[in-house]
């Protein structure tokens, strides 16, 4: 009866690993924040993303009890001129790797809760379409010249 | 006579409209003709003299025409609600001072922010120096700052306000004027500090 009891808990703890990893067909890598001057009300994140599943899923919300509020950003130059544009979901296409960096993608976190400054980190929960979600880890980094070339 | 008078007249006034046809079209067409594009750098030949204009800086000092005389300025527009763009170029910006100086080397960097509404000159004073000690803060009212920017030909507008916030659309370009405050060259971007150093070498030179 015990062992039947463990038996059927290993199953479902297995259960429940094959779900976290069917969810989590999303790998986020090389994540950081760019250091920003003090005072300054708003900074950004950069991350990649790589969608190692067969289905198309979205970035649609990122979670970081240090900002009041995080969007998903894009800057894009048109005519010559700089637009932010705010998204409401960020697309992963199947087997595609999506790059957050200097210059293009971006989360704008506004309004930092504490100070923030190089050698420190955030936790960001990213948030899919799916219902997945991936907690990573962001280091706070002062960005060097060509850090857009870098990535 | 009075046929002969209507003839004279209708040919006056066809040469009149020739004339000012001929001059707007020289107007409109002569600066692209002369502007020329090499390694990302855009040279006008003559440079373009600057108007007048009155904004002030981080030390709430007057910035106009006169800051720019007697030496050379790299001249961006942003502002301080800008994450990702406006520092990223602030950072090559550092750079190219790191290559081809400063003051000493009459060298000035301009960061003009076109949000004056959130961008007080003690904002910029916090902002700035974060980048480099020398660089100089400037905005001022919307008309100054249009004037400004329709000068160099640049532009810049706010977007709709969203949960509290806006972004203001700008003009990714840097801009290069000589020290008798004429736009002499202008970079598009993507920017890249040694090709942005190498463009004021070239103008020195040359």
């Amino acid at each position: 009866m015990v062992q039947c009891k463990r038996f059927a808990v290993g199953v479902m703890l297995l259960m429940t690993c094959l779900l976290a990893v069917a969810d989590s067909s999303i790998v986020v890598r090389d994540a950081w924040v760019r250091e920003a001057p003090p005072g300054a009300a708003v900074l950004a994140a950069y991350f990649t993303l790589e969608n190692t599943g067969t289905k198309q899923d979205k970035l649609v919300a990122v979670r970081c009890p240090d900002f009041d509020k995080i969007e998903i950003h894009a800057t894009e130059i048109r005519s010559g001129v700089a637009h932010m544009i705010a998204l409401d979901a960020l697309p992963i296409p199947p087997q595609a790797v999506v790059k957050l960096a200097p210059g293009g993608y971006h989360l704008m976190l506004h309004h930092p809760r504490r100070a923030l400054a190089a050698g420190m980190s955030i936790k960001l929960e990213l948030r899919f379409d799916s219902g997945a979600r991936v907690t990573v880890v962001a280091p706070v980094r002062r960005a060097q010249s060509g850090a857009a070339h870098h990535h | 006579m009075t046929r002969k008078t209507l003839i004279s007249v209708t040919l006056v006034a066809a040469l009149g409209v020739i004339l000012v046809l001929g001059y707007l079209a020289g107007r409109t067409f002569r600066d692209p003709a002369r502007a020329v594009t090499v390694a990302g750098m855009t040279v006008l030949e003559p440079a373009a003299p600057l108007p007048e204009f009155r904004l002030h800086d981080q030390n709430n000092q007057v910035f106009d025409r006169a800051r720019l005389q007697g030496k050379w300025s790299y001249v961006f527009f942003g502002y301080t609600h800008c994450p990702d763009i406006c520092p990223t170029t602030l950072v090559i910006l550092r750079d190219v001072q790191k290559i081809a100086g400063g003051k000493e080397q009459g060298i000035q960097y301009i960061f003009v922010s076109v949000d004056p509404d959130r961008d007080k000159a003690t904002t910029l004073k916090n902002y700035l120096p974060y980048f480099h000690p020398e660089f100089i803060g400037a905005t001022g009212g919307q008309g100054e700052l249009i004037r400004l920017t329709r000068a160099l030909g640049a532009y810049y507008e706010a977007g709709e306000a969203r949960g509290g916030s806006y972004e203001v659309h700008h003009s990714a370009a840097i801009f290069l004027i000589d020290p008798e405050a004429r736009l002499r060259a202008l970079f598009a971007g993507p920017h890249d500090a040694a090709r942005l150093a190498q463009g004021l070498q070239r103008l020195k030179g040359g």
